[in-house]
């Protein structure tokens, strides 16, 4: 009992142990912040990864792709074990490509980008594709055709440069003065629909109208605009090109992707390649991920000469991952430190709280307390330290953490620039996620090393000679 | 007539301090025999050896050589749980600078040989009753109205009722006062020694008592002179 009141009694009278408190609470504090953050960051990141790649893909190690998709897709149906685990399959075609479009003012502009060419129907089961579309995320499903609104305003435009054309030829006259014969009638045919990579229309800056200085889009290619998409197709990989409408846009707030990815339907594509049947991959999606080591394995199995390599969606994007659970781990290192300076400050406090209580620790000793009562007193003491610093660090943590945005606000105020600027990091908010068992694990770190750093100093306590502590000046 | 066995007795205490040429000895060769309700005053010089007597007899240290016994049973050389039981329940100590914990009350200091002797769960069931004769006993030295205070707050006289109060909670068998009066002004001193009388009389309290002033030596029963850590043979003051 006597613990318990002098543990409590020595928190409320000396100073020296809120610094104690507050170093503890600080640590806390960064710990939840930076962990929920990083969490945040990784969790959006590896939700969007796995949003636009499949479970599994089976994938060819060539730009020639492999043929026959769907008697591949069949034989792995046929096989029971894969048939009950797969959700659904679609092949995709993918190659590099240009792509070469005009800006208002008229400059011709051409991109490198990733051309893909999919079956929106069986994209749509697998997942990854029609969510991330800016007008057809809503739809029911993802489509490449061409809106009437789209394609009259195309037919229009064209049909107004064939009549100036034309009108200019009526005005030529033979020898005779005879204007040339009635053209053919007017029919014009509107290519096919593409959707590009929302930062290959557009770019983001602060809107100059906008005293806050939030971010907005402004987008340089426009739906129902015309580009010409150059890639290889053929045997020999000859250069092939086609015009094509912009029907929509692909938004996966993954700057790698929107600056990349055009895509096309998959037999447009085949077509225009001259590579009928084939396909660089096939997207898995699976009832169940846990299953997806083994299912890659059985794939492996059954086709096995093939020159075709399969993957978890983890595996494919391994090194990314690894590197953000290395950069957390070491974080977490590092600030942990932090805390083991606040333990390094408890030492240093409670060894100066011991010197001045050394004739108490005798008067206690006089009156029967026992070495390890003595002992307890200073432990429970680091341990008290340490649960109110790390619940007073949990408090204020997780209040910064939920309010994270507001703070940065207020801190780009003050300071006058963004300190998270939306414009790098592609999201529009500091994306936090703050894991129970993070907490739980932070708090229990905290107080293990408060309790850790007040033993020696106990211990030093415990073992005073009551007679030597009560002459103590 | 056969002797009774002595409530305590010091049997040829031998204590020294230091080491090699800075080692003092203190004891050398102590005997003596308390009886059961005596109140014996042990006179001395400084350095004679008084303290050290007592924190000896008390438990709160071990001779290097001679033995320490309770009505016949050797305490000194007994494990550390046992020496802390004794000073808990056998012993009750008063030192000349009160040593009262300053972050506790004068009631909580009186109680804190109580809760020692209890677990936090006893005190739960307990604590009532036992705060209960804390405050008797604080009413019975003179500091009833004083309970709540801080030894900050208290007189030199004041804290000294408290420490009294706090060495009788646990109802010891022999009270160890080490120059009690010894910070305090004759008429407070006087005041502290009568109080101790009181004790020893109505509650056949065993005292000893160290003191510099032969003054205070009158009211006991028995005096003891220390020399060169030996009590002087064939020379008590006084014998009750």
């Amino acid at each position: 009992m006597y613990k318990l009141l002098l543990c409590w009694r020595y928190l409320l009278t000396r100073y020296l142990a809120l610094a104690c408190i507050i170093s503890v609470m600080l640590g806390v504090a960064t710990l939840i912040v930076v962990n929920s953050v990083m969490s945040g960051f990784s969790t959006k990141l590896r939700d969007r990864l796995h949003g636009l790649l499949s479970d599994v893909v089976i994938e060819a190690n060539s730009l020639e792709g492999f043929s026959g998709p769907a008697e591949k897709m069949a034989k792995i149906r046929s096989v029971p074990y894969l048939n009950e685990r797969i959700q659904a399959m679609s092949a995709t075609m993918e190659v590099f490509a240009m792509l070469q479009f005009r800006y208002p003012n008229g400059e011709r502009v051409t991109r490198m980008v990733k051309l893909i060419g999919i079956d929106p129907k069986s994209r749509d089961q697998v997942g990854g594709f029609k969510e991330h579309l800016v007008y057809q995320k809503k739809n029911a499903e993802a489509s490449f055709a061409i809106p009437q609104d789209v394609k009259e305003k195309y037919e229009n435009d064209h049909l107004r440069l064939i009549w100036k054309a034309r009108a200019e030829q009526r005005e030529v006259r033979d020898e005779e003065g005879r204007p040339p014969p009635e053209p053919t009638p007017l029919r014009v045919t509107v290519p096919c629909g593409v959707i590009v990579g929302n930062l290959l229309a557009s770019y983001r800056e602060k809107d100059p109208d906008d005293p806050a200085g939030n971010i907005i889009t402004r987008y340089l290619l426009t739906k129902g605009q015309e580009v010409i998409l150059t890639t290889v197709g053929g045997q020999k990989l000859a250069p092939v090109y086609d015009n094509f409408v912009v029907v929509d846009y692909f938004e996966s707030e993954m700057s790698e992707y929107d600056s990349q990815y055009v895509f096309v339907p998959l037999d447009y594509l085949q077509r225009l390649r001259a590579m009928p049947d084939r396909v660089s991959s096939i997207q898995i999606k699976l009832k169940n991920y846990q299953d997806a080591k083994d299912v890659v394995e059985t794939l492996k199995m059954l086709f096995p000469f093939e020159g075709l390599s399969m993957a978890t969606w983890e595996q494919k994007q391994g090194p990314l991952l690894h590197a953000i659970a290395i950069e957390k781990g070491i974080l977490n290192v590092l600030l942990f430190l932090i805390i083991g300076v606040a333990g390094f400050g408890i030492l240093a406090i409670f060894t100066m709280i011991v010197a001045e209580k050394t004739r108490d620790i005798g008067i206690l000793k006089a009156l029967g307390a026992s070495n390890w009562g003595v002992l307890k007193i200073f432990v429970t003491y680091g341990l008290l330290l340490g649960v109110v610093g790390a619940w007073l660090g949990t408090l204020l943590g997780v209040s910064l953490t939920n309010n994270i945005n507001k703070v940065e606000n207020f801190l780009s105020r003050l300071t006058g620039s963004h300190i998270f600027d939306p414009g790098v990091y592609y999201f529009n908010e500091i994306p936090t996620d703050i894991q129970v068992w993070m907490v739980v694990g932070v708090n229990l770190g905290a107080v293990g090393i408060a309790v850790l750093f007040s033993v020696l100093p106990a211990l030093r306590a415990a073992l005073l000679h009551p007679v030597r502590a009560l002459r103590y000046e | 007539m056969l002797e009774s066995v002595p409530l305590l007795s010091a049997v040829n205490l031998h204590k020294s301090y230091g080491k090699n040429a800075a080692r003092v000895e203190v004891l050398r060769g102590l005997n003596l025999d308390v009886h059961e309700g005596e109140f014996v005053s042990v006179l001395g010089a400084s350095g004679s050896g008084k303290s050290t007597m007592l924190h000896l007899l008390g438990t709160l240290d071990r001779p290097d050589k001679g033995s320490i016994l309770l009505e016949g049973n050797r305490i000194d050389n007994g494990p550390a749980e046992e020496r802390d039981r004794l000073r808990n329940h056998t012993f009750g100590f008063i030192f000349q600078f009160y040593h009262l914990l300053p972050e506790l009350n004068a009631l909580e200091n009186v109680l804190m040989p109580q809760m020692i002797a209890h677990s936090f769960w006893s005190w739960l069931v307990h604590g009532r009753s036992l705060k209960k004769r804390g405050r008797e006993l604080l009413e019975r030295v003179g500091l009833g109205h004083r309970w709540r205070h801080r030894p900050r707050e208290l007189s030199g006289g004041e804290m000294q009722r408290a420490a009294i109060a706090r060495a009788l909670i646990n109802k010891p068998r022999v009270l160890l006062a080490d120059e009690p009066t010894g910070n305090l002004d004759a008429a407070t001193g006087a005041h502290i020694i009568s109080l101790l009388r009181d004790l020893n009389q109505n509650d056949g309290l065993t005292i000893i008592m160290v003191t510099h002033n032969l003054d205070l030596v009158a009211d006991t029963d028995r005096v003891v002179r220390l020399v060169e850590g030996r009590v002087e043979l064939g020379d008590l003051i006084k014998s009750g």
